[in-house]
């Protein structure tokens, strides 16, 4: 059973979170192990792989974007083995983007940051979560409308779609957090520099 | 988990650090990235247009020591093949090469996606070019 299977769900994207949360909170209560104590231990282990497993389908499915990431797991599960290792590739203008990031990081890391280094960090980390949102937005937005519409022979083509704009999004997120990283340990560095 | 020797020595002395200018003649370009992990890995070689053998090579990657030993052994092993014979190096050439464990072997892959993106890099920049210049000779 998988997760919209477990909530009487089809498979689309565009799912009403409050209804969702109400689903949620009756099945809670009808595998609750509380109501169950005097069933059997067979009947009470069953009560409680459905309470978990309604858990972890809630989970996968309350947040837009892990929804995403989920659906794409689980269509690639279905998928041919040549089809599921078709990996996703981040665009090469954002690679570029990438190792000049890299670059500047690897400077920065070497001769120290100064007020003008922070900055040259500072600007990339910006316009880095600035696409971040607009990644976001795309998958919870047009990507998410383009599977539920999408007819069965463009499926493969919406989800790769989404597989190229979760690996974006990964891609992001982590130099997102080096730059971070850097800017925070310097700044430490800096004070204490500073301090003696 | 331990790295192995060679891929200590591949990290600790990295060959063929640096970079062409991508106008270069004969100069192609990779560039790959792996999302998960934010390694980027650009790889140039180099080739003699007139015998299709590649004179130099150079990379510069930002990843862990894994991928840094990778493509420092794919510079080295591009050097002085030519451009057909480079399309053969395989991911598990170097995985056996480095002694690179389960985990990272994504790091080979990444390798492998590299020189066969300066490969494809170099084919379409150079090659008609070439072959036009050699036959207005």
């Amino acid at each position: 059973m998988d997760h919209f299977q477990v909530f009487g769900l089809p498979r689309r994207l565009a799912i009403d979170t409050v209804e969702l949360q109400r689903k949620f909170y009756e099945l809670s209560r009808l595998h609750h192990p509380d109501f169950h104590q005097a069933a059997s231990p067979e009947e009470q282990a069953r009560t409680l792989e459905a309470s978990a497993r309604l858990n972890t389908a809630y989970r996968a499915l309350r947040d837009p974007i892990a929804r995403v990431e989920y659906l794409v797991r689980l269509e690639e599960g279905r998928d041919t083995k040549e089809g599921a290792t078709v990996k996703p590739k981040a665009p090469p203008e954002l690679l570029e983007e990438m190792f000049e990031i890299q670059e500047a990081l690897a400077e920065a890391k070497v001769g120290g940051l100064d007020e003008a280094g922070r900055a040259a960090l500072v600007a990339p980390r910006d316009r880095l979560m600035v696409r971040l949102e607009q990644e976001n937005a795309r998958l919870v937005g047009p990507l998410t409308q383009g599977w539920d519409a999408a007819a069965p022979a463009e499926r493969q083509r919406v989800l790769a779609a989404m597989k190229e704009a979760l690996a974006t999004r990964a891609y992001l997120g982590t130099v997102i957090d080096d730059l971070n990283d850097a800017l925070g340990e310097s700044l430490e560095g800096y004070v204490t520099h500073r301090r003696h | 988990m331990a790295y192995s020797e060679k891929v200590v020595d591949h990290y600790n002395n990295p060959r063929n650090v640096g970079s062409f200018m991508k106008d270069t003649p004969g100069v192609g370009t990779g560039l790959v990235g792996a999302p998960e992990c934010g390694d980027v890995m650009k790889l140039q070689i180099k080739v003699n247009l007139q015998t299709g053998v590649i004179e130099d090579a150079k990379f510069k990657t930002f990843g862990c020591g894994s991928a840094i030993a990778s493509s420092s052994l794919a510079t080295e092993w591009l050097k002085g093949k030519t451009v057909d014979e480079a399309g053969k190096i395989k991911n598990t050439d170097i995985v056996n090469e480095l002694k690179l464990p389960p985990v990272k072997i994504h790091c080979s892959v990444l390798a492998e996606d590299a020189i066969k993106a300066a490969l494809a890099d170099y084919k379409t920049k150079w090659i008609k070019e070439g072959a036009a210049a050699a036959s207005s000779t």
